[in-house]
């Protein structure tokens, strides 16, 4: 069978040396997934020297099996760059980076849904000058949507190889290897109408950017028509300045239209979209079928609605919380009866000793009471898998962007924030794709108030000790859930507000948003992203938790008491218990006790420490209350603890207050060294520390004081 | 078990999580951020981390 002539190569093309190919495209263009495909795990993965922008680079296969480099660069709308990811785009396009070679040939990838939109990067990369190979992505979709593109007409108006594809799905990767391993790939022949008033300039530039800066013609003329497009103001580390004389010709250019008044760029925008429109025209048709309205503008128009919009959210919501509490009670009832059966069994086969005691009151213990909240971390990883399965979470943050503008945050702060949700450490790293540098540092700033899944324990584990289960409705725990969720993200829109009207005084931000169609959730992912989850938290449990867990086990049992010392003040004689009471005048007020004072320091590890912290502190206490006292749940023992005054310690004033302190309190190391490692200086994470447990510590003085005063 | 032979074996247990957990906070980072904690790197880019670290 004979292939097309966009992928067979001449027999005698056996090339020398494979080219080096870049792969570039609109952000969510699939252009990651083909860049894997492509490769597989022949990645090497690291960041341009200088700016914190992931490289990749990879190697794929000819059809003869000669290596072929492939660079997977940052996602970009045009090569006018408006963030660091796309400013590294560019410059590797035109070989203004010494640290990477300029591609020989490029792959454009392009969402064959949205074909006008991703062209427009499309055509300013064929005014390099470059073999381009442009490979249509999502075409499934794009037949679902009853997009009909006419791929040999496509070829036709641009002048270089298309090939159909599903990334996803591996389909087309293997026509496109072949179309790679051309060694005759045509130059492209397009032009488009430089608007004559401009040409003077773009031709001078030109001139100047070829005897000045070494660059090739065609390159020259790329980067002279986007200089004049004056959207070539972001620079990043590592990108070679223009030469004096370069700049010196772009001034005058300058000047001459600022006198003019004619608004040069957007003619020169606007000549190009003309262009693209014309070729759109030509090659995309759409089946009378599905003209206008689809099922995803239907759905979108309740579920995005100004008013049902936040009730749906807030339904999908309460429906959550609620399956953590209620679908998750069986497996957790079930881990605890076998912890305290796994500790009795260590009692009954081992001689009372310290090392009996490490493996019940520290490693049991302490690693134990965080396994039993596996069944919720669950539970909510899979509903939050569903949610992005389906395209439903983009509809979320086009909601929530209403809110975060009007706190004037970028609404490119809400993946970081949504990433959050999960760990503040992603969350900051997402951060990058942000172009305004007070922005990003805002985001860096209120992304750890965002409830991330090492509270929950935290959270569940008091609304535990304040709302008895056999007495208390799931909802009341679900309202209590949300309200702290409500707070985490309140409190950080609110300082969002605060540091952009004093600290960071920036424009007000625009939002550009792409909902993706609607579509059944992949089951698979969403279970390897719940065991992937698992993963995560059971590693946690079984390294930093259980280290930690006994480590605090020798803190609360040495120095050894003298004989005949209750457990209590053998817990109060301990390096821990003293360390506690030095603490204790600083968190008193809040209504905490040297004991919780112990779990505060001590998660500052990791948040969920606390949990297994208490455990320990508290098992220890409670070991003279009877023989199975020390295994008993957790939740019954903070129940009984108290005073020395006899008066109860976790009160659910105290219960709540303590998990409002999670709300706020900056207690994660890594966090803190993200941050500085994000915006290079100590400044921002020292000053995030203090403004978090500085808002801790007197939003729960105020709730304890103010809930005291009303009597609680 | 003697109780004197369980608490050296308690202690020795304890100075080496207290030596782990040292190292871990002190050690430049070969992969810097969470140390993949988080659960944020994909398994896929893991796999090719743990490959390229045989390397």
């Amino acid at each position: 069978m004979a292939l097309p002539a966009h992928i067979a190569s001449s027999p005698s093309a056996a090339p020398s040396r494979m080219p080096v190919y870049a792969v570039v495209g609109n952000p969510n263009c699939g252009k990651s997934t083909l860049f894997n495909a492509l490769t597989g795990l022949k990645q090497k993965v690291g960041n341009y020297p200088g700016v914190t922008v992931e490289k990749k680079v990879g190697t794929t296969y000819s059809q003869h099996g000669q290596p072929i480099t492939v660079i997977d660069l940052p996602g970009a709308y045009s090569l006018a760059a408006r963030s660091p990811d796309e400013a590294v785009t560019r410059d590797v396009l035109l070989g203004r980076r010494p640290d990477t070679p300029q591609p020989d040939r490029i792959l454009c990838v392009v969402d064959a849904t949205n074909l006008e939109r991703n062209l427009y990067l499309v055509h300013q990369i064929l005014d390099l000058g470059r073999p381009v190979i442009l490979v249509l992505n999502m075409m499934d979709l794009a037949v679902t949507q009853g997009l009909d593109i006419r791929v040999a007409r496509l070829e036709h108006e641009l002048g270089v190889p298309v090939i159909p594809c599903e990334a996803v799905n591996g389909k087309g990767v293997i026509d496109l290897k072949l179309a790679m391993s051309r060694a005759d790939l045509p130059l492209s022949k397009h032009a488009w109408t430089i608007p004559a008033k401009i040409a003077p300039a773009v031709a001078d530039l030109q001139a100047s950017l070829v005897a000045h800066d070494g660059k090739a013609p065609l390159i020259a003329r790329a980067e002279a028509l986007l200089l004049l497009t004056d959207q070539d103001s972001v620079r990043v580390a590592g990108s070679q300045p223009l030469h004096a004389k370069t700049q010196e010709s772009l001034a005058k250019w300058e000047k001459q239209w600022d006198a003019e008044g004619t608004d040069w760029a957007a003619m020169l925008v606007n000549s190009r979209y003309d262009t693209i429109g014309e070729i759109a025209e030509k090659v995309v048709l759409r089946s009378t079928a599905v003209n206008g309205v689809t099922v995803s503008d239907r759905i979108d128009a309740v579920v995005t609605h100004p008013m049902w919009g936040w009730l749906i959210l807030g339904g999908i919501m309460t429906l959550l919380f609620v399956s953590i509490f209620t679908l998750a009670e069986y497996p957790m009832n079930w881990i605890d009866a076998h912890l305290s059966g796994l500790s009795e069994w260590v009692k009954g086969n081992m001689s009372a000793g310290d090392l009996r005691d490490l493996i019940t009151d520290g490693a049991i213990a302490g690693v134990g009471v965080v396994v039993m909240f596996l069944p919720q971390i669950l539970i909510l990883f899979f509903f939050i898998g569903l949610l992005e399965s389906t395209g439903y979470m983009a509809r979320a943050a086009f909601i929530m962007d209403r809110l975060m503008s009007r706190v004037g945050l970028n609404g490119k702060s809400f993946i970081p924030l949504l990433s959050s949700y999960a760990c503040a450490i992603p969350g900051i790293m997402a951060t990058r794709t942000i172009e305004q540098q007070k922005d990003r540092i805002v985001t860096i700033l209120v992304a750890p108030l965002m409830s991330c899944s090492a509270r929950l324990p935290v959270y569940l584990l008091m609304i535990a000790a304040l709302l008895p289960s056999d007495r208390v409705p799931a909802l009341d725990k679900v309202g209590l859930m949300l309200l702290m969720y409500f707070l985490g993200t309140f409190g950080a829109f609110g300082f969002a507000w605060l540091f952009k009207r004093t600290l960071l005084k920036g424009e007000p931000p625009v939002m550009i948003m792409e909902l993706p169609p609607y579509h059944l959730p992949r089951m698979k992912d969403v279970a390897l992203h719940m065991l992937e989850r698992a993963w995560v938290f059971l590693r946690r449990a079984g390294t930093v938790i259980l280290g930690i867990s006994i480590v605090l086990w020798f803190l609360t049992a040495y120095p050894k008491p003298p004989e005949g010392a209750s457990a209590a003040q053998r817990v109060e004689y301990s390096f821990a218990g003293r360390a506690g009471h030095v603490i204790e005048p600083l968190i008193k007020p809040l209504g905490f006790d040297w004991r919780i004072g112990i779990g505060l320091v001590s998660s500052f590890v990791a948040r969920e420490v606390f949990v297994s912290a208490t455990a320990v502190v508290f098992n220890v206490e409670n070991f003279e209350g009877g023989k199975n006292a020390d295994v008993a749940p957790l939740r019954q023992v903070l129940r009984s603890a108290k005073w020395p005054d006899g008066r109860a310690l976790f009160t659910p004033l105290v219960c709540l207050t303590l998990m409002i302190y999670y709300v706020f309190a900056m207690q994660c190391l890594s966090t803190v060294a993200v941050v500085k490692r994000e915006t290079n200086s100590w400044r921002w994470p020292l000053f995030q520390i203090a403004y978090m447990t500085g808002t801790a510590w007197i939003v729960c003085f105020l709730v304890y004081h103010g809930g005291r005063m009303l009597g609680y | 078990m003697s109780s004197q032979l369980q608490s050296i074996v308690a202690l020795a247990i304890v100075v080496l999580a207290a030596a782990w957990l040292a190292r871990r906070a002190l050690a430049k980072r070969r992969n810097p951020g969470c140390g993949d904690d988080c659960g944020a790197v994909s398994p896929e880019i893991k796999r090719l981390q743990a490959k390229l670290r045989k390397r």
